[in-house]
């Protein structure tokens, strides 16, 4: 293995090969590797220490020294967790308003998307810069008044306070704008000369091209309300309504010192993105540098 | 749809009137444009909705708000004038030590410092050591962003109990004979305990911005480095640092705004304890609002903190990328 790496990396820059002895090469990739080590270690460590831990017992996950693997491995934490029925709901009401949040940002910021990047009308400029600067605003500036908007229309504790907000947000219609603005030309011209409509165009031909873009958008936008906390502390009342990120600091605050319980119910949070992640990671990492990096 | 018939009519109607000539005039080609842009605002009406209500407005709400006493249900809202602004800023200049916005202002610095300047260096260790990585890239890559996609509330849980006196932290550090303290229960290791938990996980987050900014730099310009005898220190201090400016404020920047914005693990892990230390001015926000029902004075401390993030920001960017004021 270690061959193999030092040629691939002397190979680009030949010159180099003579001005430096072998040995300093391995020297250098020892050191790669014991990074490369370490940083595995502190970024899946905690993370699996946990989930190994979440099968321990009440008392074994608080010895000292810890143990890595449970003495006697117990599936109680997980019976307890779930045999709260409360938990059953907030774990629901999280998937609803991350499920609806996806659909309806992949199908609004499409549109948005579109019409900002392949029609031509008056106040797409305008709209297009309004979008940039929205992006800037921090969440802070609109967090009262938002949940004052919400009281107003009577939305406060429901479903759709927060799936409105979060509906199409200027970071989707971003992306969306990026990837559209790329397309040929000719393939509304095509369209066109077929006879179809703005909006089959919109959704047969365009749409099609920019699967990453909309990949992107549902990942992130599944893993933002997936994970939001702020929100739905502010917007929901009722233990019923909690999602489950609210419901975990709800559940925390009677087993505050039951760490095999909160390891146990702080899975249920972490382990449906792990597995999104495992499966579309591509799209995690497009989309995320593609809002970040502006063009 | 209402408007597209009137469009039309008056566009095929004999311009009669100077008025008319003139709107023809304006319309261009008629028909065609009329239709198209009322298909485009179609296509754009829920993101209008609510880029307008949920962003706008709410913005332009919550600058009015800052303007008035509220306290929702009990009187109707009265309008202050600058009272709210006056209020905070008195306390700053008597005693900013028993203001509670002021000791979370006081925080949130210490806080956004510490973070950004370790996560900024943190993810460009994470980009730079992947970049030379040959063997197992891409398994590093998510090995090392999974920090990033973990939500707040489950590392939040997992710290707790890693940061418990006879957790895991503590028993690493009794590994090389250092007695930890009870890390969330000690007003002066609760912020740095914070701190270290929000660099896990948004370093592997920005790592991602720096791979994409080291994979477009120019190789001809790193080769010609080497080929005159650079070293790898020197070609990354002479080289790569000067070209990764852009990426770096761009990291710098998001790292402040968000930083700023902490709230989730100050709610969760401490709610601002103890003594206030880890106390932030978004849970300041959080608890005047609805502990304390005082949404003017919130609003006012949150159009306060815009500003100081935005101050911020635009201080970065002339020390950061001085060159770049034309973008």
């Amino acid at each position: 293995m270690a061959q193999v790496s030092t040629q691939a990396a002397v190979q680009p820059v030949e010159v180099a090969r003579e001005a430096r002895p072998e040995r300093h090469i391995s020297w250098w990739h020892l050191i790669v590797y014991l990074f490369l080590a370490i940083f595995t270690i502190t970024s899946i460590g905690p993370l699996i220490f946990s989930f190994l831990s979440s099968f321990k017992s009440m008392s074994e996950v608080l010895i000292f020294p810890p143990t890595i693997f449970p003495r006697t491995w117990i599936t109680t934490n997980y019976t307890t967790v779930l045999g709260d029925p409360a938990f059953l709901r907030w774990i629901l009401n999280a998937f609803i308003y991350a499920f609806a949040a996806t659909v309806l940002n992949v199908l609004f910021s499409g549109m948005a998307g579109y019409a900002l990047s392949r029609l031509n009308f008056p106040g797409r400029n305008l709209i297009f810069l309004v979008t940039l600067a929205v992006m800037m605003i921090p969440a802070t500036v609109t967090l009262i008044p938002k949940f004052l908007v919400v009281n107003d229309l009577h939305l406060v504790n429901t479903y759709l306070a927060l799936i409105l907000p979060a509906m199409v947000q200027p970071f989707s219609v971003f992306i969306m704008v990026q990837f559209m603005k790329g397309l040929p030309k000719e393939l509304e011209e095509s369209a066109k000369i077929d006879g179809a409509s703005i909006w089959r165009t919109f959704y047969q031909i365009i749409l099609p091209q920019v699967r990453p873009a909309l990949a992107a958008v549902a990942i992130l936008t599944f893993q933002g309300a997936w994970n939001d906390f702020l929100w739905p502390l502010v917007a929901l009342g009722t233990r019923d309504m909690y999602t489950l990120t609210v419901g975990l600091f709800y559940f925390k605050s009677t087993h505050y010192t039951e760490y095999s319980l909160l390891l146990a119910s702080s899975m249920f949070n972490t382990i449906p993105i792990l597995i999104l992640f495992f499966i579309f990671q591509r799209y995690f990492i497009e989309g995320a540098v593609s809002t970040g990096v502006k063009g | 749809m209402a408007t597209e018939p009137v469009g039309s009519s008056l566009a095929s109607a004999p311009p009669l009137t100077a008025e008319g000539r003139q709107m023809r005039g304006m319309r261009g080609r008629p028909k065609r444009l009329g239709r198209d842009t009322l298909t485009a605002y179609l296509f754009l009406t829920p993101y209008l909705f609510v880029l307008l209500v949920f962003l706008i407005l709410t913005s332009l709400y919550g600058i009015g708000l800052s303007l008035f006493q509220v306290d929702i249900g009990f009187t109707a809202p009265q309008f202050v004038g600058f009272q709210n602004y006056q209020r905070l800023f008195e306390q700053l200049f008597t005693n900013p030590g028993l203001s509670v916005f002021w000791i979370s202002m006081a925080n949130i610095l210490k806080f956004v410092i510490a973070v950004v300047i370790c996560q900024t260096i943190l993810a460009l260790i994470l980009a730079l050591i992947l970049q030379v990585t040959l063997v197992g890239k891409g398994i590093f890559r998510t090995i090392f962003y999974i920090p990033a996609i973990t939500s707040s509330v489950a590392t939040a849980l997992i710290f707790l109990w890693l940061y418990n006196p006879d957790g895991l932290i503590n028993y690493l550090l009794s590994l090389v004979h250092i007695s930890g303290p009870d890390w969330l229960n000690d007003p002066l290791f609760a912020l740095p305990a914070l701190m270290l938990l929000n660099i896990w996980t948004t370093a592997a987050a920005f790592m991602i911005y720096f791979m994409a900014a080291l994979q477009d730099l120019p190789k001809e310009l790193l080769e010609a480095s080497a080929i005159d005898g650079a070293n790898r220190f020197q070609t990354f201090r002479y080289i790569t640092v000067p070209l990764l400016r852009p990426t770096i404020f761009l990291v710098v920047a998001l790292g402040t705004i968000g930083s700023f914005q902490m709230f989730d693990q100050a709610k969760f892990m401490t709610n601002g304890g103890p003594l206030n230390s880890t106390l932030t001015p978004l849970l300041e926000i959080y608890n005047a609002a609805f502990q304390d029902a005082h949404f003017g004075l919130a609003a006012a401390m949150s159009v306060l903190l815009f500003i100081i993030i935005f101050i911020v920001t635009i201080v970065q960017r002339r020390l950061i990328e001085p060159s770049a004021s034309n973008r």
